[in-house]
Parts: structure tokens; sequence; C-alpha cells
């Protein structure tokens, strides 16, 4: 139950830092993710049954905002949670590089994913560019390092893949 | 050869569906999100959502407004602590001037105990605020303290402007809290000056809308724009050295003048007075 709590706690947290990062980093034409940064911090600590569900509400949560199309970013976040739990057993998510690029990774062909979904389902073009997306996916992925500790810290657990 | 354990394979082989199928039924669940039509129930669950994550929205964008806003900060912290020790400078320089000046008063004063000279006296009295203006009389303004405070009839009043000190007024009438002052702009007013280039005096005369004007000036004076004007010690009621303002032009129309009269741009106009000191003591002068 505590743990829940901590986790709905680090949630409004990550919705919050979203939403921030997201207005600051606009003004340059940024698209971070910090979020989805969160998403994969959740998905090292915490096991499948409990990570995949966190990463889907993480994804819903920015659903909730979006116009043209419902689900998306749910669906991102799960396949993001598929792409952490398979890194896990190669990935050391204890250290920072891991952290570092596996966030860059996602974030940048999450976007993709995005803009092909909304392509597919509704038809309509999302991309946000190549050169924002980029340096969104670095920004984020600076980022990424205070995230991992801040959710290892308040989680009070060791990485996903030293849990196995 | 032995035969295999099919045990863990098989305990192998459920765990990794297990781990299959949970992110199947997300991906599963949010494809069929993907796929239902945005109106009706959707839309009013969205709706309710959005509205519940709100107060976060506000949180984050208020946390980036200050980030935005940290920059602008530090500049001007920066900057203040810039003014911050220019002041201090200026500070210690008016500490300087001032025992500079306490030193040139008291040579003063033995000079003039030396020469058996009426020794001026330095301006003490108070500060007070405009309360009250009087719409019809725009020359004359009410103050805030009045003969509890020390003031009487007849009381010089100086105010700042731009930085410098000048004459404001006279003291016309006094209550126990308030006071009627007289601007240098009205009618009434009249004081004794000089002008600071010849020491030729004149009678200062206030004239409503019109410049206020410096009668009796001799003839041959020579008097330029600009010319600074103070209160002359020969005036009974104000303390000399007193700037009233300065020559803003001399007057030509009149044919068989026997004295120029020269017009004065007041230091202090009517409608910035705000704040007032009203020097004290001055009234034995009558």
């Amino acid at each position: 139950m505590w743990s829940f709590i901590k986790l709905v706690f680090l949630f409004i947290l990550a919705t919050i830092v979203h939403w921030a990062f997201a207005s600051i980093f606009s003004y340059w034409g940024m698209s971070v993710n910090m979020i989805l940064a969160f998403a994969a911090a959740f998905c090292t600590v915490l096991k499948p049954a409990c990570g995949y569900p966190a990463a889907f509400i993480c994804g819903l949560f920015l659903d909730f905002f979006g116009t043209k199309l419902f689900g998306n970013n749910a669906f991102t976040f799960t396949v993001a949670a598929c792409v952490v739990y398979d890194l896990s057993s190669r990935f050391d998510f204890d250290a920072i590089p891991p952290q570092m690029v596996t966030v860059f990774g996602l974030t940048f062909f999450g976007g993709v994913l995005n803009t092909l979904l909304f392509w597919w389902f509704a038809s309509t073009d999302m991309w946000p560019g190549f050169r924002s997306l980029l340096i969104g996916s670095v920004v984020t992925a600076l980022f990424a390092p205070a995230v991992f500790g801040l959710v290892r810290i308040v989680m009070g657990k060791g990485s996903f893949s030293r849990q196995v | 050869m032995l035969p295999r354990k099919k045990s863990p394979k098989k305990h192998t082989d459920s765990g990794a569906k297990r781990r299959f199928l949970l992110p199947t039924a997300f991906l599963l669940l949010s494809f069929l999100l993907m796929i239902l039509p945005l109106e009706g129930l959707v839309s009013s669950v969205k709706a309710v959502l959005a509205y519940v994550f709100i107060p976060q929205v506000r949180l984050a964008h208020g946390t980036a407004k200050y980030a935005e806003d940290v920059s602008r900060t530090v500049r001007e912290l920066l900057d203040t602590h810039r003014e911050n020790r220019a002041l201090k400078q200026e500070i210690e320089m008016t500490k300087l001037l001032a025992s500079q000046a306490e030193a040139i008063l008291d040579e003063n004063g033995r000079l003039t105990e030396i020469l058996q000279l009426k020794p001026a006296q330095r301006w003490h009295g108070v500060w007070a605020k405009v309360a009250y203006r009087e719409p019809t009389q725009w020359n004359t303004v009410i103050i805030d303290k009045g003969s509890r405070a020390g003031i009487r009839e007849r009381s010089a009043v100086i105010s700042m402007e731009a930085g410098k000190e000048g004459l404001a007024g006279v003291v016309v009438e006094v209550t126990e809290n308030t006071a009627k002052v007289l601007l240098v702009r009205d009618e009434d007013f009249s004081a004794a000056v000089y002008l600071e280039r010849g020491q030729e005096e004149g009678l200062l005369v206030g004239s409503g809308m019109r410049p206020v004007r410096i009668k009796y000036i001799p003839l041959l004076t020579h008097v330029e724009k600009g010319d600074k004007v103070f209160t002359a010690a020969t005036s009974s009621i104000f303390p000399a050295g007193i700037l009233v303002g300065e020559v803003s032009g001399v007057r030509q129309d009149e044919s068989f003048q026997t004295a120029l009269t020269v017009n004065v741009e007041p230091q202090v106009h009517s409608a910035a007075v705000k704040e007032v000191f009203v020097i004290l003591g001055n009234e034995d002068k009558k």
C-alpha cells in the first residue's frame, strides 16, 4: 500500500515536471517528454505486473489532453515499457550512461511512433520536426539520471535487473 | 542418458507467457482506445479526467513561469547590487562633504563672531504632507501638520522637485493639526529675492496662471535666461538663500519702464507639491 502511495506521488510529480518542462522548452521549439523518462524509470524499479500499468497510465495521462486521437500515448508508453524490460537483462540501469541512452532512444522513437499512429488512425501529420525531436530527446536524456535517481530514492528499491 | 527434467522448462514457459500477455493486453487496450470514436462517452470521460489534472497543469505552468522569471529576477538583483554599491560610495562621499561642511560652518561661525555680523541661522522645521487641495484655489494647499507641530503663520515652506529643494510658499492659516500654504504662483504671494548673477534684489510676485515675476530690478541690470533666483536676506518672512527658480525671460512690454520685470520659472511647481518642509523659527524675522 505504501509503495502504491509513493508511486501515486511520483506520478503526480511526473505530470507537474512534464508540463513544466514542456512549457519551458517549447519556447525553444524542443519537444521534451519528461513523463516518458519517469515511465522508463518506473519500469526499472517495478516488476512488470506494476511497471506496465504504470507506463500505460502515464501515457493515458497525456492522451487526456489530446484532441485528435486517444490512446496513442498509452500505446507508445507500453511499447517503451516493453523495450525497458527487454533491455533490463542487458543494461545496468544503475549506471548513468544506459539511463541516458535508453531515454534518448525512447523519446526519439516514441515521437516517431506517435507520428505514425496519428498518420495511421487520424490521418493527421503531427511530426514535431527532426531537429525539435532530436534536441528534445537530448534534453530529456540529460535529465534522465535525475529522474531515475529520484524514482530510486522514493521507491527505495534496487534496479529491476537486480531484482531479477 | 538421463531423461530431461520438464518442470523448470514449464515454469520458464509460463513466466514468459505472463510477460508476453501483460504488454499485449495493454497494447490491445490502447489500440482499442485509438479506434474508439472520440465523441460521446469517450469525450466526456476525457473531459472529466483532464479537469481532474488541471491543478497539476496549473502548478506546472506556475513553475514554468517562475523559471522564466528567474533570469529577469537575477538580472534585477545584479542591477540592485551594482546600484547598492554606487549608493554606498555616494553615501561615503556625502559623509565626507558633510564633515567638510561642518568644518566650513565652524570657520564661518568664528569669522562671523570676529566681524560681529549677525549669524545666519540654520534651517530647522518639520516635514508635512499635502493633505488637501482646494479645487477652486489650485495654488493653495492644506498640509497635515499645524500648530501642534510648531507651525506658525508666515512660516516659510520649501519642497523638493527633481532632487533639488526650492521655495514652495508660505503658511497663511494654521489650525491645531493642519495649515494652509499659499504657493509661489498665487497672486497674493510675494517675497524679496535676488538674482544670483549680480545680487540685484527685487520683489517676486505670483500671478496665477501667468509666469511668476520679479519686479523692481534696476533698469540696467544684466539678466540672462537661466539665472538663478534666491530669497533675499532682506525678506521679512523667508530665510536667505532658498532657491526660488530660474529666469525664463525679461518683459519688454512697458515703454516707460523705470525698472525691469523678469519672468521666473519656479523650481517647485504647484502641481508637483506633495511633501513640504516647513521652516520653523524664521517668523522671528518679522
